[in-house]
């Protein structure tokens, strides 16, 4: 009984504090309310009172909800996941596959993977052939190359690039003198790789790596 | 004494060529003005002619001398397929020639300036050095002869000669004395 005195009385405030364009909605809302609980009532009375004040400003005025975030609660979903998880789809920063990527890693942080393939240059530059594991082997061929080329060149500057790369002076020098000679027609592939048996400590694969 | 042979061995004359030795002859070997010293860079033109020798016995006695130049790096350092090429054979190179200031200290009281050419006997004649590919060494040896009527044949070709049966074959033993310089061809231009 009491129930019913509330809300005949806040349904007609409701009516008159609301704007015109929105007053068919607040009808619909308030119907809802209808079927809630005494609390909720009793709230939106204490709403409609401050309502009533401001209405009379704010003639015309629309409901902004922009700023509002629709996930409040903020639960995650799939827009947000950058980790491994269900939620993966393209566009995001982690692959499951090397597909593309080039540099050999060899294990190693980046200087010692560059100190590693200057010293590993120098001596098969040294020695002609050097048995190594094959992911050495396969990492070397780009940097041996690249030393060739450069003695071929023969320039200074190319001497001094070459100096700056390899470990020894006086080897660089006699690679310079002799190079021209050796290798004045071949172009490219300057190197040649033989797999050979695993190492017995490890059993990691093998392979000789020698100038051609 | 390992001071004085640490060049050689480091320029791997020793190995290649000669074995470990005790220098025991001081030997000063000049192009015109150039002083031949272990590892030095000599062009092609500068040693055209045959060098000077100067020895300096420390012994005293009157010792004969032989002197062996070859270039273990024919043709071409990483294929060395030749080696060694002969390029000179001197011998009956007598104790003190050339003159040597350190033993008197005077300059100019050692007046005696003979050169090796009057002062040894040429066995194979003088073949300048001709690098055609890489950086060659040619390593001088001073080998100390048993006695004075030493007789040796020449070899009968210039490649493929062995230092090491040389001097094992005519009994001269371990070096008195060795250096050695590098020599490159000359390129046809210089700056690229």
């Amino acid at each position: 009984m009491a129930m019913a005195v509330t809300s005949a009385f806040s349904m007609a405030a409701l009516n008159a504090a609301l704007p015109s364009g929105v007053s068919s909605q607040s009808r619909s809302a308030g119907v809802s309310l209808h079927a809630a609980t005494g609390v909720s009532v009793r709230r939106t009375a204490s709403v409609v009172v401050r309502s009533m004040l401001t209405s009379t400003k704010a003639a015309g005025f629309q409901v902004f909800n922009g700023l509002r975030n629709e996930n409040a609660l903020q639960l995650r979903n799939g827009a947000s996941f950058d980790v491994m998880g269900l939620g993966i789809s393209n566009g995001s920063k982690w692959f499951a596959m090397r597909h593309g990527r080039k540099i050999h890693r060899l294990g190693r942080p980046a200087d010692q993977r560059r100190a590693l393939l200057r010293g590993l240059t120098t001596e098969i530059l040294r020695h002609g052939r050097i048995k190594t594991t094959r992911a050495r082997a396969t990492a070397m061929r780009k940097y041996v190359d690249h030393m060739i080329t450069l003695a071929k060149g023969g320039s200074p500057h190319q001497r001094r690039q070459a100096l700056g790369f390899l470990y020894d002076k006086q080897l660089v020098h006699s690679l310079f003198a002799e190079v021209p000679e050796r290798y004045g027609e071949r172009n490219g592939g300057y190197t040649r790789i033989i797999r050979t048996m695993p190492r017995k400590g490890d059993n990691a694969p093998m392979a000789f790596i020698e100038l051609v | 004494m390992p001071r004085s042979i640490d060049p050689l061995i480091v320029g791997k004359v020793i190995g290649d060529v000669i074995d470990t030795f005790v220098p025991r002859v001081d030997m000063a070997i000049h192009y015109s003005t150039r002083q031949v010293t272990n590892g030095c860079q000599l062009k092609p033109s500068a040693t055209a002619q045959a060098p000077e020798i100067q020895l300096s016995d420390k012994s005293g006695d009157n010792n004969y001398y032989t002197l062996v130049m070859t270039d273990p790096d024919a043709p071409s350092p990483s294929e060395p397929s030749l080696r060694e090429w002969l390029h000179w054979i001197v011998t009956d190179i007598p104790g003190n020639s050339g003159g040597s200031e350190t033993n008197t200290g005077f300059p100019w009281l050692s007046e005696q300036a003979t050169s090796t050419s009057s002062s040894g006997r040429e066995l194979v004649p003088y073949i300048g050095p001709r690098p055609p590919i890489g950086i060659h060494r040619y390593i001088f040896v001073l080998f100390k002869q048993p006695s004075q009527s030493f007789l040796i044949s020449p070899p009968a070709a210039r490649n493929n000669f062995s230092t090491r049966n040389f001097a094992a074959y005519y009994g001269l033993g371990l070096p008195v004395a060795a250096t050695y310089c590098n020599s490159q061809k000359e390129p046809a231009s210089r700056n690229r």
